[in-house]
């Protein structure tokens, strides 16, 4: 009987799926991933993660309550570092520490270490490490490896493309309303556990596109573009997203075509604090471009959300039709 | 008050605090206006606006568009049947405009939301609302008016007998309120606390909502909260500036939901989709179901009316409001 793998459907699954998906089944491993977040995983997850922890990482322990007694593993690698000289949020790092401390009755955790941060640093070694839980035969993981970057490369190339990742890895195409207005073109930037995820985000992505909205995010630049972007910036931004989101956002204030920037953040996020008021500032010095953000947390109630989203939409349709010199709001 | 048959139009602001009715003529002008309290029953509120309106216009005249905003919005526009559905950062933009035509500026404090809105070449150009909490707002200077004990109408009179203002923390309404008691203990007196009351709001708005954006003249109060005349105040010693409170600055929401339906109206060949006057006589029914299909239990508003479903809303997978969606679709 092959092991069963758990998966979380939080955090970095919408990274890095594809990839753990293929090498996982090319080892013969089931995978089982959570289902979508819904009320109940943050319920859970809330009541289980400590109260200072911010949303998405409560999301998280949902997601883990909900797959521990189904599976032999929990994937819950060590973060520290996805990519040199940049580190990620702290809290990717104490993760599986985390969890182990709070929540009984786990499965064994495979908690490898992912640390890029210096010259010389191979991922390889860590998927050796993750394959030995699973086969002896260094060339079946070397194998699983190969394979697993191919179908993330081709997920990333799809993403490039202004495929939203979601509708990838859900796999379905939703239906999306007619309107009469032009499209809008808006960056949604935010942490890929937010902006992807409908439910944390109370649906933003869904009305952002039933308003007419097509969506770019920071997955959909290159990381070549953003390096080149980044290069301008007086000092090295500390953490891997932090350098993601401004050079997309320097990306998108190049381009003529982009219509609006929302920030998604979450509350008590220290990263999101410091980005995103570095991103506004630099949006509101170089262009008269109608920026946002938004906050979310554990709020269920939409009614704030939506009347923001909607009042950003209407101000950028008033203001093109105002270059247009005809008067209408309606 | 005597008129002939008259075409008007109606905008309704359902907030938190209050419930705003606006009729306006032809000529964008307003006819009437109403500031009820919400008293958290919307629909009563509704219901007791549309009487007044009712046994004041019934029979003389012809409601041709009716808008409705405020976080209510939904359900006010499947009570009395509206042709526009907008937000209150729109609404409240057209109506300063209307009013003020050469506004920058739009300070907004309501009952629950604050806002900022920047206008440029006539349009808005940018703006914010206080995030996730409501320190600061209408809402929470009734609640203190309360507790001293004074009628929120002369709160802001005695800001202005204030001689040395007291400083109160502002940034968040649990520690103002236990701020605002160490103060009294300590024998401050009650003007000199409700003007450092004034100035901590203010303080927090600037702070809150007006971070790096320029308030340029001309600027304009608007809200509930515009009545308070030590706020007013506060603003203008903050500011430097002179604020302009506009004559409607307690329904500049529902006039602008008007002006909106008026102006949707004109541009169409449609007639209006409101119900009449009478509608608001009908027995309404709000209830909360919630489902337990998915594990998000989510809490879905069922209205009704004579036991026929008028509308649902609150459900995320779209299968309950999706049963009563008729041909025309509400949008923001």
């Amino acid at each position: 009987m092959s092991k069963k793998v758990g998966i979380p459907r939080a955090l970095f699954y919408y990274n890095y799926f594809p990839l753990w998906n293929t090498f996982f089944e090319e080892l013969g491993a089931e995978i089982v991933v959570s289902r979508n977040t819904t009320k109940k995983t943050i319920d859970e997850g809330s009541k289980s993660c400590v109260d200072e922890a911010c949303l998405p990482i409560k999301v998280f322990y949902g997601h883990v309550i909900e797959l521990k007694d189904k599976v032999d593993f929990l994937l819950i690698p060590r973060f520290t570092s996805v990519s040199r000289g940049e580190y990620i949020c702290p809290k990717f790092g104490g993760l599986p520490d985390m969890i182990r401390n709070t929540i009984t009755g786990l499965p064994e955790i495979i908690d490898v270490d992912v640390d890029l941060w210096k010259n010389g640093s191979n991922p390889l070694i860590s998927a050796f490490e993750v394959g030995g839980y699973f086969t002896n035969e260094r060339r079946k993981i070397r194998k699983a490896y190969r394979k697993a970057i191919e179908s993330f490369t081709e997920y990333r190339s799809e993403v490039k493309k202004g495929v939203l990742p979601e509708d990838i890895l859900s796999k379905k195409l939703r239906l999306i309303k007619k309107i009469d207005e032009p499209r809008l073109n808006i960056a949604l930037i935010g942490h890929s556990y937010n902006v992807y995820d409908n439910y944390v985000n109370m649906d933003m992505v869904n009305k952002l596109k039933n308003n007419g909205v097509n969506i770019l995010t920071i997955d959909m630049v290159s990381s070549k573009v953003i390096k080149e972007k980044v290069k301008n910036l007086s000092k090295k931004m500390f953490w891997n997203y932090g350098t993601r989101a401004i050079g997309s956002t320097m990306h998108f204030l190049d381009k003529k075509d982009i219509d609006g920037i929302i920030y998604l953040m979450s509350f008590g996020c220290g990263i999101d604090s410091f980005v995103s008021d570095l991103i506004e500032r630099r949006v509101r010095r170089k262009k008269e471009l109608p920026f946002i953000v938004l906050t979310i947390d554990e709020h269920s109630g939409e009614a704030g959300m939506d009347t923001r989203i909607e009042a950003f939409i209407d101000m950028i349709r008033w203001r093109k039709k105002g270059e247009n010199n005809i008067s209408a709001y309606g | 008050m005597k008129l002939g048959k008259m075409s008007l139009y109606l905008g309704v602001d359902v907030g938190s605090v209050s419930t705003n009715l606006v009729v306006i003529n032809g000529e964008s002008e307003v006819v009437d206006k109403l500031y009820l309290r919400t008293s958290g029953q919307p629909i009563n509120a509704l219901r007791t606006g549309m009487k007044m309106l009712s046994s004041k216009f019934g029979q003389n005249t012809v409601i041709r568009g009716v808008g409705t905003t405020g976080s209510g919005r939904q359900l006010a526009s499947v009570i009395i049947g509206a042709d526009i559905v907008k937000n209150e950062i729109t609404t409240h933009a057209v109506a300063a405009q209307m009013l003020v035509p050469d506004v920058k500026t739009i300070l907004e404090i309501g009952g629950q939301d604050s806002k900022i809105i920047i206008l440029k070449n006539g349009v808005v150009y940018d703006f914010a609302m206080n995030t996730v909490c409501a320190a600061g707002t209408g809402s929470f200077l009734d609640r203190q008016a309360a507790r001293l004990e004074i009628a929120i109408e002369d709160f802001g009179a005695y800001a202005l007998k204030s001689n040395s203002p007291v400083r109160i923390a502002g940034r968040c309404a649990v520690f103002a309120e236990s701020d605002m008691i160490h103060k009294q203990q300590t024998g401050h007196s009650t003007e000199d606390i409700i003007n450092g009351l004034c100035e901590a709001l203010v303080r927090n708005y600037i702070n809150n909502l007006a971070k790096g954006k320029d308030l340029e003249d001309t600027i304009v109060f608007q809200g509930g909260v515009a009545a308070n005349v030590g706020i007013v105040a506060a603003f203008e010693r903050a500011l430097g500036k002179k604020i302009i409170i506009p004559k409607y600055y307690d329904v500049m929401g529902a006039y602008g939901a008007a002006l909106i339906a008026k102006e949707k109206i004109e541009k169409s060949s449609q007639g209006s989709n409101f119900y009449g006057f009478g509608a608001a006589e009908n027995e309404y029914k709000a209830r909360s179901i919630e489902c337990n299909d998915c594990s998000n239990l989510c809490e879905v508003i069922e209205i009704t009316s004579n036991n026929e479903v008028l509308a649902r809303w609150g459900d995320r997978c779209g299968k309950w409001s999706s049963v009563v969606k008729k041909d025309k679709e509400i949008v923001g």
